[in-house]
């Protein structure tokens, strides 16, 4: 099945908690189904369908569990992306937000622009996704959409353009008022699945012509056409949706709807809306980068006849076995289709391809530009991109941060840590900035990520979606070594214990790169240190930087100059340069000034303003540094780059000292040095740790 | 050393010389002209050179995002140093920016009441005890005089400098007899140095129009419109 991709969206629905995204999700998988039913039973016999209860009461149960549902909606497919609930950053809200077309951003008519909804905006900010607006809950108490707007424009900066108004409010909450049309909607049936055209009630008329008249100055300026038909009275409902679709495209404008998803008002229009104003794939302009030219930008095109590229955005174990999403972002994807894994290099061909609908999947063969699908039994992980061979693009940038902090986890019971591992192995192939091993001295299972609240997720995740039981330990920042300036080495390995000796002498240099991880240069001329033995030191010094001596952490920004050595025509060996390199490595290391480096976090703090005072001594007391505050009216956001082993607990912290009005968010910034108090008690700490093992050690020989 | 060099040198202690002494506690100063003509540059340079002499600085700003303040910074430091690309350039940019705090308002969205609380939870509850205060963007035209004396008795009470800029607009005659711009009039009992900027087709002069109660002097201070640093006539 082919589909024409002017009739293709894909949607995102950004809200955080409890602005009602999980029942607006029900509600639009449940009218786009009835919708979809309908058609097809009058398509069969001919008789008009109406469900009976019980069928609708199941029905009311679908939640969206997959990562990109899809329904149809006004003969529109309509991909429905999953965008993770948690607003803390990490690579799979990049991942859901990069492979939206445009999103629907929920907001509650209550409780307006709250701190989270900044975050949730600025992240759709972050990746240019063109948004429509839903001010859901107007059935509560205290409801109020106009100012909600207002908010929209003067706390997050948008261009907010109301397109309906309410009608009745709270308890007496109806329907809306199409501004496009000068129409009310009135929903009524039990699902609200009648959407009632009547004219617009006599007491609302004069502030539905005022604020039509609002938003038509507000649109016309993304259309001449516009402009000049409403100067002259003339304009049509298709004139003002081109425009409003313009102003939205272009992300100079955002469309206000508005309703109750609880009481089932305002879902019908919204999605109208989506067909409307939210742009088709074609319309978004997607870039990967070219391997084979140095990371070269390429803009992709939506055409279906171009060498196919795509995305696999999410992987999932479902009853259906190993799903991996993908986007299509060029070419077409087909059975029998074999398609390259730009980061493992491997070849995969494509056995069989489907279309997740909220309760069933259906196979299909073939997708379009543009279109969401699963591929089954891929080998891959989150975030690969494939490609036609031929081509070397990739979609993402191939760097992942280190994970900065880790925890052990421990299984309560032998049946519950085949499921640990289980889990584990699922997220870490999700997940790249997740990662999970064994350590080797403790024999404990170590899991490593973003933050706390990165690792939080997932240890809730482990209960709730494998049913285990976890121990935890305190969570450990991953702190590293590295040097602060120059050092020689001249070391000689040699042994001669019976057999073939050992003997390699390598001199050179240890000096510091900043920004980097590890550099090796080989200077040696004349073959002093005979070519086939260069391989080696390197491994050898790469070996040592698995683990510092300093505090017992990976060593990072080295750069290694080899400049001389000595080889024994008999007794030099890969293994013997290895060891001289390692022992050269340590002989240098602490003359080299080695210092111990933090993760350092960014961290940003929203809360109503009379809290500020507090906000900015507890990012003191942290050893923050506050970068900004930035105060409009009632609300502040403060950010600050604050060590991350600073940050445990700031959670808890942060509620009772705000009552719980303030939220914040973090990601990773830099290592930064840390300071001599904390260098000194880690030296301390890992001295007494390494003590300790020597003495078990010895207590076992003994 | 490099650094006691640059403050040693820098054209601000002209500035100084030239207003027996530079601004000091309790008092504030005020940069005016029209937009365009270079302030932002004079008040982050300003900024810049306490920053070198490891003196905290806040950043007041209520029009510029503060993205595009921290690129301020970033340039002028890059001119100040010569643009000398190395790791210690990095390492000394990145020691002096913990120093800086840049503080975003709305005029019309927060009263001078709430600007000056958080400021002062800012200095006393966040511990940034900076001495020199650049407040970018204020609309003198929105303001009352009643809201610069509030800033006035917050810099004696909090013992810190003011350095605002004022944008001037309108028709001409901007400038009274004396030299003071019209929209300023109304604040002056306030404003304890005011200083105008002028283009004069190519570079930009600066004016000393008042000096507290000495007669004010000459300034020999221009605005290179290459570096957008303050040099010496």
């Amino acid at each position: 099945m082919k589909t024409d991709i002017a009739r293709m969206r894909n949607i995102g629905i950004s809200a955080h908690i409890d602005s009602g995204k999980t029942t607006l999700t029900e509600r639009i998988l449940f009218y786009c189904k009835k919708i979809r039913r309908m058609h097809e039973v009058k398509g069969k016999d001919g008789v008009g369908a109406t469900m009976d209860s019980m069928e609708l009461e199941r029905e009311r149960g679908i939640t969206i569990s997959s990562a990109a549902t899809h329904v149809v909606w006004a003969e529109h497919d309509i991909n429905i992306i999953d965008t993770p609930g948690h607003v803390d950053f990490t690579i799979e809200v990049e991942r859901s937000l990069r492979v939206l077309d445009g999103a629907v951003l929920v907001l509650c008519a209550v409780g307006g622009v709250q701190s989270q909804t900044i975050t949730v905006d600025r992240q759709l900010k972050r990746y240019d996704v063109p948004r429509l607006a839903f001010v859901n809950k107007l059935d509560r108490v205290g409801a109020n959409p106009v100012k909600v707007r207002d908010q929209m424009a003067e706390r997050l900066g948008l261009n907010a353009v109301l397109l309906q108004l309410p009608i009745g409010l709270e308890d007496d909450h109806r329907g809306v008022i199409d501004l496009v049309s000068m129409k009310a909607l009135i929903f009524e049936g039990r699902d609200g699945e009648t959407a009632l055209e009547a004219p617009i009630p006599e007491h609302l008329l004069a502030e539905a012509r005022r604020r039509r008249e609002e938003m038509l100055d507000a649109v016309s300026l993304f259309s001449d056409e516009l402009t000049a038909a409403v100067l002259e009275g003339k304009e049509t409902e298709d004139m003002i949706r081109r425009a409003v679709r313009r102003g939205t495209v272009s992300r100079r404008l955002v469309p206000v709807l508005m309703g109750s998803a609880y009481k089932n008002k305002g879902v019908q229009p919204l999605l109208d809306a989506v067909v409307a104003y939210l742009p088709d794939p074609s319309e978004v302009e997607n870039v990967a980068l070219d391997l084979d030219r140095e990371g070269a930008r390429v803009v992709l095109r939506a055409d279906d006849d171009a060498p196919a590229v795509a995305l696999a955005f999410k992987l999932e174990d479902g009853p259906y076995g190993q799903l991996t999403y993908v986007r299509v972002y060029q070419g077409r994807l087909h059975k029998g289709l074999e398609l390259l894994n730009t980061r493992s290099r491997q070849k995969v061909r494509i056995g069989r391809l489907g279309r997740m609908h909220a309760e069933s999947m259906e196979d299909i063969e073939e997708a379009g530009s543009g279109d969401i699908v699963t591929l089954f039994g891929i080998e891959c992980q989150s975030g690969d991109t494939f490609v036609r061979p031929g081509l070397d693009l990739t979609m993402t940038s191939i760097h992942v941060p280190d994970p900065v902090v880790s925890l052990a986890v421990e299984s309560t019971d032998r049946r519950s840590s085949d499921n640990l591992g289980k889990a584990l192995s699922r997220f870490t192939k999700e997940d790249p900035t997740f990662k999970s091993y064994v350590d080797g001295e403790s024999g404990q299972t170590i899991i490593q990520g973003m933050g706390e609240l990165h690792l939080d997720v997932y240890i809730e995740r482990i209960k709730r979606e494998y049913r285990t039981e976890v121990r935890t330990g305190r969570p450990q920042v991953a702190y590293r070594e590295s040097i602060s300036r120059p050092a020689e080495f001249d070391y000689t390995h040699k042994k001669q214990t019976g057999g073939a000796g050992q003997f390699g002498r390598v001199m050179g240099t240890l000096e510091p790169l900043p920004e980097g991880m590890y550099e090796f240069v080989n200077e040696v001329r004349g073959g002093r240190i005979p070519r086939e033995f260069i391989p080696a030191c390197d491994k050898g010094f790469r070996s040592a930087l698995k683990k510092g001596r300093l505090i017992g952490f990976p060593i990072v920004g080295v750069k290694v100059r080899l400049a001389d050595g000595q080889a024994h025509a008999v007794d030099s060996s890969d293994i013997a340069f290895q060891a001289a390199a390692q022992g050269a490595f340590w002989q240098a290391y602490e003359r080299a000034g080695a210092l111990a480096l933090e993760p350092v976090m960014r961290v940003s703090v929203e809360s109503p303003s009379e809290y500020a005072g507090a906000v900015f001594a507890s990012i003191n007391q942290r050893r923050g540094v506050i970068v900004s505050s930035v105060e409009d009216g009632t609300f502040s956001r403060v950010d600050a780059d604050v060590p991350l082993g600073e940050m445990f607990g700031y959670a808890t912290v942060l509620r009772s000292l705000t009552q719980g009005k303030a939220g914040f968010t973090m990601e990773f910034l830099k290592y930064s040095r840390v300071p001599a108090f904390l260098s000194e008690k880690l030296i301390a700490e890992f001295r007494e740790k390494k003590s300790g093992q020597t003495d078990r050690k010895a207590d076992k020989e003994r | 050393m490099v650094k006691e060099d640059l403050v040693k040198r820098s054209p601000l202690r002209a500035l100084e010389r030239s207003i027996h002494g530079g601004l000091g506690p309790g008092h504030i100063g005020v940069l005016a002209s029209r937009k365009g003509v270079g302030k932002t540059a004079c008040l982050v340079h300003i900024a810049a050179d306490r920053l070198l002499q490891g003196r905290p600085v806040i950043h007041v700003s209520y029009s510029a995002r503060v993205d595009y303040i921290i690129n301020w910074y970033e340039d002028i430091f890059k001119e100040i140093t010569g643009r000398r690309e190395s790791p210690e350039a990095a390492e000394f940019l990145e020691e002096v920016i913990r120093h800086r705090v840049i503080m975003n308002f709305k005029q019309d969205g927060a009263r001078t009441e709430q600007v000056l609380k958080s400021i002062e939870a800012m200095i006393k509850d966040g511990r940034f005890e900076a001495q020199t205060l650049i407040v970018d963007g204020y609309d003198f035209g929105l303001a009352r005089p009643e809201d610069l004396s509030k800033f006035r008795e917050f810099a004696g009470r909090l013992g810190i400098e003011f350095w605002f800029s004022a944008s001037l607009r309108g028709e001409d005659p901007l400038y009274d007899d004396a030299g003071v711009p019209r929209l300023l009039a109304p604040f002056l009992g306030e404003v304890s140095v005011l200083i105008t900027l002028h283009d004069e087709g190519g570079h930009v002069r600066l004016k000393l129009v008042k000096d507290r109660d000495f007669p004010p002097g000459e300034l020999n201070l221009k605005l290179d419109p290459r570096t957008l640093l303050l040099a010496e006539a």
